[in-house]
């Protein structure tokens, strides 16, 4: 047993430290600088490309137009493939490169992972891709919002849609053996008993299994009014419901945001027909309302974005619009004056992607609005009015 | 008790026990043959649910040709996997050859992930929809079929091991290897074989649990249930997997609703361990004399 | 051996270094290693953190599957039972961070003896699937005890000594670098021993082990608790590097990364646990940077990185048992061996 470093690979190591470690630029001092730990490959690829794209095209609106108070936004980001020690590797890496103001993280366990460092940097705000309802506290996350309802809101706003069309409903919870999908349960029962309406059954599934036809068992025996969908994407909504359709349940079907893009359904048109949702954007296709934004964004991209452009977008909207309310101040970029700034934010017009003004007391945006798939049309279409959880 | 509900509840059990069994035949067959622990059988189970979406989306062949094709894909997988990565490790270590299929696991997810993406592929509608009753019990279609087909191939498999000369080639090398050669037998072409029909009755299987629960790179953690069937039926038996397979279904079934999904996992895994602990070698595995 | 080094005793044969050459390249490399935090930058220096978890936990691993030749599936598993220890003692005792990564690693040591047990009756592969089902029990419990905070996981306050907060990487690093070196240290003196040579008899032919005198079950046993309690020290590093410990922290695939690094570095030789962990940490560093180089040529090659990535890490493994079973500690010899005899011979 040996432990003995060769010589030329003593000289190499010293080398390359000479030689890597001391040679990153910084960035023009008057560039505001976003940075993001972007999923661009891995199992939340199709997010983040749409998240990245998102991003990108608010910040050349805004540096076409001039940037903000003559300084631009750059926007630095790197591939982390949905794994926190890589997100954390990216923060590190991006903010010993360039002194970064604003950042966009992939992960609710990053959000967590790295709000230590944020708090101690106290330099950077955060918002990212995680709407987990833990975040929604601004005492333990104070540099960081959830451009959005948390999932305890959005399914709050759900409850609410269900205890006004359909009092005294029964509802069935269905939900991923995650924590994205364990995330909303309790505060949901809680939520459903205050609106009078009963939960009927619980549902986990676990990662493993293929077959849902037990659950679907369950289901029937429960014969729930609504049954609502979290910590999923797609799988296995589809046969959950076909499946129901084939027993004859005359359950609605809902679920929250990840699963409410438009073009994955469009593959399973026939199942997907009066599959509900909460949303807390417009879809790219809207055109009722006045909608400036969306004009814009219809004109740079031709083609339908999906939700999760919409909320990179946005969420680009809203740290550059807290940066640009502490440069209005004439203050520092620090991380207590651009939450404080965000904060400010009071009946707030985001170009029309979210129909309603809006306000962010806390650490999120609680509006949404509930969407119904229409087979026929191929098209989410709304059908409530926006509900806004903070005028409660 | 509802005895209705309690019926359901275990015939959708064991339609998906039947799935667990099919792929736990493509693990007992190398096993048997080669003594070759393969954890990569659920990603080889992967890889032909895309061989057949990825086919199927093409739209040039009819349906019947692009599963035979699917199928044939896997047992081409087989071959290919077993001369480049397994033969080459003949007499080896069996935790080394055990790892190299680790690695063959991790390397076939990238392949899919290269070609079709990470996302999820919704599986091609081409099961029947309609409502399947067995007296007054709802059998999910597509699981009633499932069962069926893999009934089918089970049965097939086993008639094709007492009766065609490959499988009595494959039963003699699996008893006595050294026998086996020197009663003329191609030992090599029988490993050769017996990868080969593994890699198809996984695809199969893989098609089947693709249009059930759709087409992704993960699905390969089907493979963690299979893992447990074997063990419980015996590493070396056929008649173990098809039974355990049944068994394991039906448990996860019954967890699964009367306990909760999270469960599943910790049930049948439990199981596994008190297999492990009173009868190691399964239900029906041959117990190994070690000597020195 | 080094040409021309004599051994006049027993000691010195069986020393870890035999000249002083080796000594004056030990401690200018120790010297690198302290001056490391203070020329590089942030992420460097997270990532030799990260390197230096990955040291620990590889070696724990190695000791069972290198040196005692069983294969365990479960070692992310055993990281996170040390995990959750210091992190439920730094939350609900305060205990100092030096104790709590030792009783991290005890319990952890206790946990690896009761998954140990079975392999009084499986060996082999067998044992390595009894280790799956003890990941996914444990995973269980860490995600359904309300004590240890259920899916959401612990968040901890950092390590302090002195009432002086350790909480970034640069500061972290200097709890990380001694953990690394005394557990390398101690693995390594572990096979000048009675015990750790056993543990070799046992890997060789553990049944001409028995016949020879050596209580299998108890060193078996043996085994499991110090690679769990390497495991568990690498886990208590991990939870105070990242301060986040959730159940899903510790997948499968992190125990076959572990599995992986022991493969690629080499089976059964210290060396070869260090030079796999830092190999697999940095290779998809480096992927990455691979494919930063070819983005102007093929625009969309980071659409790509994430496959690439798993077959690289797949291959590795394959490529490594096919064409070079003991791993980069013998590439690592052959060249030292090479600089050695140049240019006498070939």
């Amino acid at each position: 047993m040996t432990l003995k470093l060769s010589r030329r690979s003593a000289i190499a190591i010293a080398l390359a430290g000479t030689v890597t470690f001391g040679s990153y630029g910084a960035a023009r001092a008057q560039d505001i600088v976003l940075g993001g730990s972007i999923p661009m490959t891995g199992v939340f690829a199709f997010a983040g490309v749409a998240i990245n794209n998102g991003i990108t095209d608010y910040l050349k609106i805004v540096n076409d137009a001039g940037g903000i108070h003559g300084r631009k936004i750059k926007y630095v980001f790197e591939d982390t493939a949905y794994k926190v020690d890589t997100s954390v590797a990216v923060f590190n890496k991006l903010t010993s490169q360039e002194k970064i103001s604003l950042y966009y993280g992939d992960s609710t366990a990053f959000a967590k992972t790295i709000n230590a460092e944020l708090l101690r940097r106290a330099n950077i705000i955060m918002a990212g891709a995680s709407f987990a309802s833990e975040l929604n506290n601004p005492k333990e996350y104070p540099f960081q919002f959830i451009a959005g309802p948390d999932y305890t809101e959005m399914t709050g706003i759900l409850l609410e849609y269900i205890a006004k069309t359909t009092p005294k409903a029964k509802i069935a919870l269905v939900n991923s053996d995650t924590e994205f999908g364990r995330d909303p349960i309790a505060a949901t029962e809680k939520r459903a008993k205050e609106l009078g309406l009963t939960v009927v059954e619980k549902i986990v599934t676990p990662p493993t299994s293929v077959d849902v036809s037990t659950e679907v068992l369950k289901l029937r025996r429960a014969d729930p009014d609504y049954v609502i969908f979290h910590g999923y994407i797609l799988a296995p909504l589809p046969e959950f419901m076909s499946q129901a359709k084939q027993l004859g349940l005359k359950a609605k079907f809902m679920g929250t945001f990840w699963s409410m893009d438009n073009n994955i359904w469009a593959k399973s048109a026939d199942v997907a027909d009066g599959f509900m949702g909460v949303m807390p954007y417009r879809y790219y296709f809207d055109t009722e309302g006045k909608s400036p934004m969306l004009d814009q964004i219809r004109k740079m991209r031709p083609e339908y974005q999906s939700t999760g452009y919409i909320q990179g977008f946005l969420t680009a909207m809203l740290l550059v619009e807290a940066a640009k309310r502490t440069l209005a101040d004439k203050k520092e970029l620090t991380a207590q004056n651009m939450k404080a700034a965000l904060n400010s934010i009071k009946d707030f017009d985001t170009g029309g992607l979210i129909g309603v003004p809006i306000s962010i007391p806390g650490n999120t945006l609680p509006v949404g609005r509930v969407y119904q798939y229409d087979g026929k049309a191929q098209r989410m279409k709304p059908v409530s009015d926006w509900i806004d959880l903070t005028k409660k | 008790m509802d005895w209705l509900f309690l019926t359901e509840i275990l015939l959708s059990g064991l339609g998906s026990g039947a799935l667990l069994s099919l792929t736990g035949i493509a693990f007992v067959l190398i096993y048997k043959a080669t003594k070759v622990v393969n954890l990569a059988v659920g990603e080889m189970l992967m890889m032909g649910a895309y061989f057949f979406v990825g086919l199927f989306s093409s739209q040039v062949f009819p349906l019947w040709a692009t599963v035979a094709l699917a199928i044939l894909g896997g047992g081409l997988l087989g071959a290919v996997v077993e001369r480049a990565l397994i033969r080459p490790m003949l007499g080896e270590n069996p935790i080394s050859v055990f790892m190299v299929t680790v690695g063959l696991g991790s390397i076939l997810v990238g392949v899919v992930e290269f070609i079709w993406g990470a996302d999820p592929i919704a599986p091609p509608n081409f099961m029947p929809t309609k409502p399947f009753f067995i007296g007054p019990a709802y059998v999910s279609p597509k699981i009633a079929l499932s069962f069926a087909i893999a009934a089918v191939v089970i049965v097939v498999f086993l008639i094709l091991f007492r009766y065609w000369r490959g499988g009595v080639a494959l039963r003699a090398t699996a008893t006595d290897q050294g026998a086996a050669y020197s009663c003329g037998i191609n030992v090599p072409r029988v490993f050769s074989l017996a990868w080969i029909a593994a890699g198809m009755a996984a695809a199969g299987a893989g098609i089947l649990v693709g249009s059930i629960g759709g087409v992704s790179p993960t699905m390969g953690v089907f493979g963690l249930s299979v893992l447990v069937v074997v063990i419980v039926g015996g590493l070396d038996s056929i008649a173990g997997a098809l039974i355990a397979g049944l068994f394991i279904g039906a448990v996860e079934a019954l967890a699964g609703t009367y306990l909760g999904g999270e469960y599943k996992l910790l049930i049948t895994f439990g199981i596994l361990v008190v297999m492990l602990m009173i009868r190691p070698y399964g239900l029906f595995g041959t117990v190994e004399i070690e000597r020195l | 051996m080094r040409i021309g080094t004599a051994h006049e005793t027993y000691a010195q044969a069986e020393a870890l270094l035999d000249t002083n050459v080796q000594r004056f390249w030990l401690i200018a490399f120790l010297i690198l290693l302290a001056a490391f935090p203070f020329v590089a930058n942030q992420y460097w220096v997270y990532m030799a953190c990260l390197v230096g978890i990955h040291i620990v936990s590889v070696t724990g691993l190695n000791i069972l599957t290198g040196f005692t030749g069983l294969v365990s599936l479960g070692h992310a598993a055993f990281m996170a039972v040390g995990a959750y220890t210091v992190a439920t003692l730094e939350i609900r005792v305060g205990t100092p961070f030096i104790l709590n990564l030792i009783i991290g690693g005890l319990v952890t040591a206790l946990a690896g003896i009761l998954v140990g047990i079975p392999s009084l009756r499986v060996k082999g592969l067998y044992l390595a699937i009894a280790t799956i089902a003890a990941a996914v029990i444990l995973h269980f419990v860490f995600a359904n005890s309300a004590f240890l905070g259920g899916t959401r996981g612990l968040s901890m306050p950092p390590a302090t000594i002195f009432g002086y907060q350790i909480a970034r990487p640069s500061q972290v690093y200097w709890i990380i670098l001694p953990v690394a070196v005394l557990s390398i240290v101690g693995a390594a003196n572990l096979f000048r021993t009675r015990i750790g040579r056993a543990f070799i008899a046992i890997r060789d032919r553990d049944i001409s082990a028995e016949v020879l005198g050596i209580p299998l079950l108890r060193y078996k046993l043996l085994s499991f608790a110090l690679s769990s309690f390497y495991a568990g020290v690498a886990g208590g590093l991990w939870a105070y590097f990242f301060r986040v410990v959730t159940p899903e922290s510790f997948p499968l695939i992190y125990s076959i990364f572990f599995l992986a690094a022991v493969i690629v570095g080499g089976m059964g030789t210290i060396l070869g646990g260090i030079l796999g962990a830092v190999f697999m940490t940095m290779v998809p560093e480096v992927l990455k940077i691979v494919v930063g180089w070819m983005t102007p040529v093929f625009p969309n090659a980071v659409q790509f990185l994430s496959p690439v990535r798993t077959i690289v890490f797949g291959a590795l493994i394959v490529l490594f048992l096919l064409f070079e079973p003991q791993g980069l500690a013998e590439i690592w010899r052959r060249v030292r061996r090479f600089f050695h005899l140049w240019p006498f011979r070939k």
